[in-house]
């Protein structure tokens, strides 16, 4: 029987069940059970049913009940109107099924997926998770573009009166001029007209809203990714337990290939040993040290901001140099070929120099491997940012003041970046992954066989994705290439991966990572992308002669225009309305923001508050478990004496402040007779916070209690001695010498012990206390709090007086707790 | 969609549509990986709900088990006479715990029978130190050992009773995140 006992602290005393007893409970639950999922929807039910913890046959068996239960209870009322009902929901899960399963057939990868993960981990799967999910946003715009803004225009619209004067010649592939330039592949060859065709189809507004709608969308989608995504791995994680997460949580169940298992599990003895050894020598650096680590981070900062800064400028200026010919039909081959300049120079800068920034990283000392990973994310970001945003800076000022038609020139630009991207991609592959793999078997072993970049490869795709982006506006057919280039990188790399890549050797923290990896393609990159479309479409003036906004002040115009017109519409006087008083009044936007900090300062005040409230709870968990050991412990003893439950618990409480107090490892086997002279030393030590706390004058010598407790203790072990097994323990030795330690050590000085031995201490006190008040009640002969508790024996020893006497002492001095 | 096939009754894949996280196409599959263990012993109809059952050492010899740590326990807790001999229904429930769809809830439950060697109904020292022991290959001394168990237990024990009881496990496991796509076996 499979079915999980909630509850084990059963007291084994009491499982005194016959086997009917067991049967009759059995049922009982489960016709609970039965009776909690027919009141739920079908939906639910099956969620219950599917997540129960039981094995196949249970599972079907409550089923089959509920399914019982209901067709009887539903009999009794309206038969057909139910049956109707009820084939209705039958059939409509079967359909859901079905969708599902047809699903799975038409999903992409998902056998190559399985391979990956299965051999190479999860981070690395991460990465092709993550490709494949960029492609449904590429994939989705295609759509969309050919749908509402390609096909009408070839179907109903006119031909674009510019023609090419130039034929097709083939570096058109690569450059995107020439041939290219008008052909729909560009805004330029849209036309700003109404068509007429089944319905008024008005281009303006279908471009607008078509790009506009995409980019919303894919926002509020990597919106709320992002945000499941952060409260999943973020929010709940708690990065403080290392050991038991090694342990229980970090063996990747579906890795199934030999070597990778291998390494992973030499690599989790390798950190556990580190780990171990950490412990015990922590790094004391010296000043000069410090400083010295301070200043290698920051000139390596300083290098890599500024080698990025450089960079920028080194395009800026290039871009210039570049720019000659304004007529663009004319160009020979040559100079359309040297139009690929400034992309080869991108690409090549955003290949090599993050090497550089890998080189710094050697010489830089992490605390861990996870910030090194962020710091390098974060200089690859800073890198190509700098770049994308002088080439945008030239594309939104430069350009429209050079030509005519400048959006298409935009579009070509995005283009050839686009393409001359995948081309070193490509490279990247070749060099990054097959050459080093040939030099780190053949040529330099002890490099050894690379392992697969994570995040240099997320980073690489996130921008490809990001140009993609930004020249869906310009260009809406980038989309397609942008397709064609996913596709075939997904092949390249799993091809690499599995020729020239081993498994990662460390088991990182991937769903983490996978967090940041969609937080950086929201936050630099997504927002960078729509904010130079929104600001192309708001504040700069579409070129007059071609595309669908000429003769326009700027695109957002054509909203203003089509207010205007829906103006003329009557009973439209709502949509006029919110057009004018809610999209371009800034007091909304201003009230929403305000509102919106209000939120979000209240529900970081409640997350403060829970945050304590956790803390309070644990501390309660940990206080409920004690009092409830210290009840059983006396439960359990036939000679249920007080004083042996308070040496119990402070047993218990010593080798807590010892595990605390230093990290010297505690014999699980501690035997007992050894605990109660713990016992006895940490009662001294409680006895002297009890001094320092309420700065009494010592009215019993210390050494009274110690010899009487130790001659007690010496008479306690020898009377059970069979309950508590002592096996090698010399008797009366060692009880002396304890006993002799104690009172030295209470004779001795009273210097000021640490303060981490305090809550413990306070706990024991609470033991003592309420020990002493068991004592106390049990003298008396009432009933105690724990149940089943034999009386202390009439004939009280020693200890017990000494016990009471003391405890007379304590009363004058009690506090009430 | 009706392909026809003679494995399972329609209701039967009904059922097992609604108990596990399986479509119905995974459920033939499942069944003909089912049968490759042992050919001879597995029937290719199960209308009748025939009661085979596939030992442990064969069932073992799976790709996806074949090199994990604890494929030994993980079939041994979803057999049903707990000595590892599966039926089909063990082998449907244990791939619907493991797969992708499958709740945080249920894996943790499942998770905890794992570790839980003595079957106590607690990961006590002893079970954590079998644990570390598959993970390392044994070559870990006595006292690392203890050292890592020892921690491990300081850490994930709320209730200080030095061993974690199934609501220890449980919080330890809501700060975990990645024990999602860790404790996962495509098949």
């Amino acid at each position: 029987m499979r079915r999980m006992s909630m509850f084990p602290d059963a007291d084994p005393a009491h499982a005194a069940f016959t086997e009917d007893a067991i049967k009759s409970e059995m049922e009982n639950e489960e016709q609970n059970l039965v009776k909690e999922l027919v009141a739920l929807s079908t939906t639910d039910q099956i969620r219950k049913i599917r997540e129960l913890p039981m094995s196949f046959k249970e599972k079907k068996h409550v089923r089959t009940q509920v399914m019982e239960f209901k067709s009887s209870k539903q009999s009794h009322q309206f038969t057909r109107l139910s049956d109707c009902s009820r084939n209705m929901s039958l059939s409509i899960r079967r359909f859901g099924y079905s969708i599902k399963s047809a699903r799975q057939t038409l999903e992409l990868w998902h056998g190559i997926m399985k391979e990956i993960g299965g051999k190479f981990g999860s981070s690395v799967l991460n990465y092709f998770v993550l490709l494949k999910w960029l492609l449904m946003f590429n994939i989705f715009s295609c759509l969309i573009n050919f749908g509402f803004i390609t096909i009408p225009l070839l179907v109903y619209g006119h031909t674009p009166n510019i023609t090419s004067k130039v034929g097709f010649r083939g570096l058109e592939l690569l450059t995107g001029a020439g041939y290219f330039n008008y052909t729909i592949m560009y805004y330029g060859s849209y036309s700003n007209e109404t068509l007429y065709g089944l319905v008024d189809y008005n281009m303006q507004l279908a471009y607008f809203f078509t790009i506009a709608v995409y980019m919303v969308l894919c926002g509020i989608v990597l919106i709320f990714s992002m945000a499941s995504s952060f409260k999943k791995n973020f929010a709940l994680a708690n990065p403080a337990s290392n050991n038991a997460w090694q342990l229980l949580c970090s063996w990747d169940f579906s890795i199934t290939n030999e070597r990778a298992v291998n390494q992973r599990k030499n690599n989790l003895r390798v950190q556990l040993k580190e780990s171990l050894s950490e412990k015990a020598h922590r790094e004391r650096q010296t000043v000069s040290e410090k400083l010295k680590h301070y200043g290698i981070y920051i000139g390596s900062w300083l290098l890599s901001t500024s080698l990025a800064v450089g960079c920028g400028v080194s395009i800026f200026y290039l871009c210039q140099y570049e720019d000659k010919a304004v007529d663009t039909e004319t160009w020979s081959l040559l100079q359309e070929a040297e139009t690929l300049l400034v992309p080869f120079v991108v690409s090549l800068m955003n290949m090599v120099i993050p090497l550089f920034f890998s080189l710094f990283n050697k010489f830089e000392h992490f605390s861990n491997q996870r910030k090194q990973i962020y710091a390098m994310l974060f200089r690859n970001v800073i890198l190509r940012m700098s770049i994308l945003g002088v080439l945008c800076y030239y594309w939104m000022y430069m350009v429209p003041q050079k030509f005519t038609c400048w959006e298409p020139m935009v579009g070509q630009a995005l283009y050839r970046l686009v393409i001359v991207d995948f081309i070193f991609l490509m490279l990247g592959s070749f060099f990054g992954e097959f050459l080093r793999n040939v030099i780190g078997t053949t040529l330099q072993p002890r490099l050894g066989v690379p392992e697969f970049d994570v995040a240099r490869n997320v980073l690489e795709i996130i921008y490809a994705q990001t140009l993609a982006w930004i020249g869906i506006y310009f260009s809406p057919l980038l989309p397609v290439i942008q397709i064609l280039k996913f596709f075939i990188l997904f092949y390249i790399k799993k091809v690499s991966l599995t020729r020239n890549c081993q498994p990662s050797q460390r088991s990182g923290r991937a769903a983490q990572m996978k967090t940041i990896f969609i937080f950086l393609l929201f936050f630099p990159f997504f927002v960078g992308a729509l904010s130079i479309v929104a600001y192309t479409a708001w504040s700069l003036t579409p070129s007059e002669q071609c595309g669908p906004f000429r003769g326009l002040n700027s695109t957002f115009s054509v909203i203003g225009e089509w207010i205007d017109e829906v103006d003329k519409i009557p009973g439209s006087e709502w949509v006029v309305w919110i057009y004018q008083n809610v999209i371009r009044s800034e007091i909304f936007y201003f009230l929403v923001t305000l509102i919106i900090l209000v939120i979000i300062y209240i529900f970081w005040q409640l997350t403060q508050g829970r945050k304590e409230l956790i803390i309070l709870l644990s501390q309660q968990i940990v206080n409920h478990t004690k009092q409830r050991s210290a009840e059983h412990s006396n439960g359990r003893q036939s000679h249920s004496n007080a004083v042996v439950q308070v040496l119990l618990a402070r047993q218990q409480v010593e080798e807590e402040e010892r595990r605390s107090a230093s990290g010297v490892p505690v014999p699980s086997d501690i035997s007992t007779s050894d605990a109660m002279m713990q016992a006895m030393l940490a009662r001294q030590k409680a006895e002297r916070q009890d001094e320092k706390f309420y700065e009494i004058p010592n009215e019993h010598p210390p050494s009274l209690d110690a010899v009487a407790l130790s001659m007690a203790a010496r008479q306690r072990a020898e009377e059970e001695d069979e309950y508590w097994s002592i096996t090698d323990f010399n008797q009366s030795n060692p009880v002396n010498r304890f006993g002799m330690q104690a009172r030295q050590r209470a004779e001795g000085n009273r210097e000021d012990e640490p303060n981490d031995a305090l809550s413990p201490v306070s706990s024991v006190m609470t033991q003592v206390m309420q020990a002493r008040q068991r004592a106390e009640e049990e003298e008396r002969g009432q009933s105690t709090r724990a149940p089943g508790q034999n009386p202390a024996p009439s004939g009280s020893s020693a200890l017990i007086q000494a016990m009471l006497a003391r405890q007379q002492a304590q009363n004058e001095y009690d506090d009430g707790y | 969609m009706g392909n026809k096939q003679t494995t399972f009754t329609e209701e039967q894949l009904e059922a097992y549509q609604d108990c596990t996280y399986f479509t119905r196409k995974e459920i033939l599959r499942l069944h003909g990986r089912y049968r490759e263990l042992a050919p001879h012993l597995v029937p290719l109809d199960y209308t009748n709900n025939p009661d085979i059952r596939v030992p442990l050492s064969l069932i073992v010899t799976m790709p996806e088990l074949k090199e994990n740590p604890f494929k030994d326990r993980i079939v041994e807790t979803f057999s049903e006479d707990g000595q590892g001999n599966m039926s089909f229904n063990d082998f449907v429930d244990m791939f619907s715990a493991l797969c992708e769809t499958s709740p945080r809830e249920l894996k943790t439950i499942y998770a905890f029978k794992i570790y839980d060697y003595n079957r106590d109904n607690f990961i006590c020292k002893e079970d954590l130190r079998k644990t570390l022991n598959k993970l390392t290959k044994g070559e870990l001394t006595p006292e690392e050992l203890t050292l890592v168990c020892d921690k491990a237990i300081e850490e994930a024990d709320l209730d200080a009773d030095n061993k974690l009881s199934f609501a220890d496990f449980e919080n330890m496991i809501s700060k975990a995140p990645d024990f999602l796509s860790n404790f996962h076996i495509r098949i």
